[in-house]
């Protein structure tokens, strides 16, 4: 009753502003001269602040934003003028003709200025922002959380992982909070080299985007196979609300998206200072390439984290479940999610209830899986689905009550990405010593904790060898890019197998020539696990080498690869295989090849490895082995 | 070296990427909206018409429209619910047929159940199913007004 009774007094002033317009108008205009005056002697244009709401980074002769959208600036050079921008930023503020205000449009670099340059309610009535109030209220953004998906094995440009953001209200259930996603937005009808090299060169335009949690989990976790990690943050109601300000006032605003820098997560790491200033995130990565994992790594390091939540992927809960059923109820489920059976056979049978509802779940999860896989069309989904369902609505009581699915370890306790190698060895009976580097990011033999099991990528590894005997130092070999996926199959999933390496390697050559050749070898085939800790695969591959010193020139060969991969324990594995290339086309001869490795990884520490290795080779030009202790450490 | 690594990069990613196929679903029922808020339709799709409509506040998906198929009638008032069960709606049938899950939960706090009689709530709707979910073709609607006056009852 009292705020009821005091409102009169309030409007009094609004009411002097009606009354008076031309006043009012020259006073507003002295107001902001005087404020501009104010920012200009406090030099706010190089706030750190400043710096963060319009992305701004060093460069060439100042300072330059790194958004690239013409809108997102007030001024007309304001993307390299911090200044200019500051100061058109309050005009517009004050400009009553702008629409949207000014104020609604850029709703975080107003409360900025407002609170820095305690900017007089009385003497600058702000206009209302209804639909921001409304989005605010929707939204209603109390705490946040930095949430991490992590690589699917079968497709590497996810196998880095992704970031985005979630923004969580005062519900219980995180599936009503709203993800913050930053993403390129790509033309679907590019094909795969114009995706990647207008990716890599910045072509593509970067956006932020804003949805319901649910449909994030389901594109990640049902969909992709992927598991979500959902770190919360320990940022305040008012951080938040200052970062949501920021992320709407960045609605439609694009930037250059650069896969390996300015990316996904990079960009997600102004919207974080944007809320706590007083951290440093951006400016922690400097390279030519940001992997999601290190901007977790540095949220982390600046102490914004409190907890983690695992979210499993739809797979992994599946393959859990299924383990948990056993080899006659998994059969069962899979001949209810193909059709082949009724899924009243299964109420009517003789299975206990707790193995009813297993088989029912298990079906219906797998359904779903299907139609999301679009294995199976929506008409027969829908019958199917719901038919097990309301089988499954019957086996009422208690849930199953089952082991509680592993957690795996959180993807920041892995390895750092970039790799330094110290080796010796011995070929042939001549000893060497090799060193060698990559920039990223996990083969399979670098410990395997954080990381997929049985998936590797390497970008960019060079290693140098030196023999004393011959006082020569060569380029042994460069590897542009080497993926392995291994995927097992199982009783639900069948996934398929792959490699592809490419780059130069050190080849022989009648009478003891070695030399460089450059060499291309992709493969595919299926992997199983024999045991819960063995993997065995069996790839197909081809083998093409190019090379002057080859007969016209290349040397293109088939075979293929069998081996094996075991961790036996937190600390030490084992890795084998054979491969037997045929040559085809070319120089037939020369590209006839077979080794035989094993390798022993061991690991000492998160970051340090050692890897001892043995490799014998046999072609027309070769008949020698290898040994070969390596020291790995990661960076 | 730059150049170089760049061009790796360049060389995988082309390994990688994929050419999903995109499908429209329309009508109502179980399986309908399961594509919608995917990447494929909204980061892609709705990202682009961000920028050439020109409009920002509903682009973003703060709040999705429920208007294509029949508005339930008992719980007008309660837009979130109605949203979140019309695009849950797969994931839901699901929760209630094992009478547990996140899905459901998430409707029964929407609907302000008690901590203390979610285990009842459950179990009522796990009863009712039949009726919750009496046809494939089912509208979120129906799946709405029937959660509500099962749960009201004794």
């Amino acid at each position: 009753m009292r705020r009821r009774g005091a409102r009169p007094f309030f409007l009094l002033p609004l009411l002097f502003l009606f009354l008076l317009p031309s006043s009012a108008r020259s006073d507003t205009d002295d107001y902001l001269a005087e404020l501009k005056k104010t920012a200009e002697q406090r030099r706010l244009q190089d706030d750190r602040y400043w710096d963060i709401l319009l992305f701004y980074k060093p460069a060439a002769g100042g300072r330059k934003s790194l958004i690239d959208d013409p809108k997102f600036f007030l001024a007309p050079g304001g993307k390299r003028d911090p200044g200019a921008e500051l100061s058109a930023t309050l005009d517009a503020m004050f400009d009553n003709s702008f629409l949207p205000p000014a104020r609604c449009r850029f709703p975080a670099r107003y409360e900025w200025l407002r609170e820095t340059l305690r900017i007089d309610p009385a003497r600058f009535p702000a206009p209302e922002c209804p639909e921001l109030d409304n989005t605010l209220r929707a939204i209603n953004p109390k705490s946040a959380s930095l949430i991490f998906a992590s690589g699917h094995m079968n497709a590497p440009a996810s196998m880095f992982g992704h970031t985005f953001l979630r923004l969580d209200g005062d519900y219980e259930s995180p599936l009503l909070s709203y993800a913050v996603n930053y993403a390129a937005t790509i033309n679907r009808k590019d094909s795969g080299i114009a995706y990647a090299l207008k990716g890599i060169f910045g072509y593509y335009p970067g956006h932020y985007s804003i949805l319901p949690y649910y449909a994030k989990v389901r594109e990640y976790a049902a969909m992709d196979q992927r598991d979500l990690w959902e770190y919360r943050t320990n940022l305040t109601k008012t951080e938040v609300r200052r970062m949501t300000l920021h992320i709407l006032e960045l609605q439609g605003i694009y930037a250059d998206y650069y896969f390996l820098d300015e990316n996904c997560s990079y960009d997600l790491l102004f919207l974080l200072e944007a809320a706590r200033p007083s951290v440093t995130l951006t400016d922690r990565h400097k390279g030519f390439f940001v992997a999601p994992i290190d901007t977790l790594r540095s949220t982390l390091a600046e102490g914004l984290i409190d907890n983690v939540v695992f979210r499993p992927s739809a797979a992994r809960t599946i393959r859990h479940n299924a383990a948990e059923a056993g080899a006659t109820e998994v059969a069962l489920a899979k001949s209810l999610a193909s059709g082949d059976v009724a899924p009243s056979t299964v109420v009517e049978g003789s299975l206990p209830p707790q193995g009813k509802a297993r088989v029912l779940d298990l079906a219906s999860d797998f359904t779903n899986y299907l139609f999301l896989k679009r294995e199976i069309p929506k008409d027969a989904y829908q019958g199917r689905y719901l038919g097990i369902l309301a089988a499954r609505s019957t086996v009422a009581g208690p849930p199953p009550e089952s082991r509680p699915l592993p957690v795996p370890a959180p993807p920041e306790s892995g390895h750092l990405v970039s790799r330094a190698s110290l080796a010796g060895g011995a070929r042939d009976g001549h000893s060497f010593l090799e060193i060698a580097y990559r920039p990223a990011y996990h083969s399979l033999e670098d410990p395997v904790e954080g990381f997929n099991d049985g998936s590797q990528i390497v970008f960019a590894e060079a290693a140098v060898r030196w023999y004393p005997g011959d006082e020569k130092i060569r380029l042994q070999r460069l590897d542009l890019i080497d993926i392995v996926s291994l995927a097992p199959r199982d009783a639900f999933f069948r996934p398929v197998s792959w490699k592809v390496q490419t780059g130069f390697a050190t080849r022989e050559f009648p009478d003891d020539v070695e030399a460089l050749v450059y060499a291309l070898n992709p493969g595919g085939g299926f992997a199983w696990k024999v045991s819960p800790f063995w993997i065995a695969f069996l790839l197909a591959e081809t083998d093409l080498a190019i090379s002057g010193r080859y007969d016209r020139s290349f040397a293109l060969g088939m075979g293929g690869s069998a081996g094996i991969a075991r961790q036996v324990s937190d600390t030490w594995g084992l890795l084998g295989q054979a491969r037997y290339i045929y040559g085809v086309l070319g120089d037939r001869e020369q590209g006839r090849r077979f080794t035989a490795s094993v390798k022993v990884p061991v690991r000492l520490s998160r970051n340090r490895s050692l890897v001892l290795d043995g490799e014998h080779a046999e072609g027309p030009s070769v008949h020698a082995g290898t040994i070969r202790l390596t020291w790995n450490a990661h960076f | 070296m730059k150049k170089l690594l760049v061009m790796v990069a360049a060389l995988s990613i082309f390994a990688a990427s994929y050419a999903s196929a995109n499908q429209m679903n329309t009508g109502c029922g179980v399986g309908t909206l399961i594509f919608q808020d995917t990447k494929d339709q909204s980061t892609l799709v709705q990202v682009v018409a961000m920028t050439t409509n020109g409009t920002f506040m509903n682009t973003f998906g703060v709040t999705t429209g429920t208007s294509e198929c029949k508005q339930p009638s008992k719980v007008v008032s309660n837009e979130r619910l109605n949203e979140f069960v019309q695009a849950n709606l797969d994931e839901l049938a699901r929760d209630i047929s094992a009478g547990k899950g996140e899905t459901l939960s998430t409707v029964a706090e929407l609907m302000g159940v008690p901590a203390g009689d979610r285990e009842a709530f459950n179990g009522k709707l796990q009863a009712n199913f039949h009726q919750i979910f009496p046809t494939p073709g089912v509208e979120y609607a129906h799946v709405v007004d029937t959660i509500v006056s099962v749960s009201n009852q004794g």
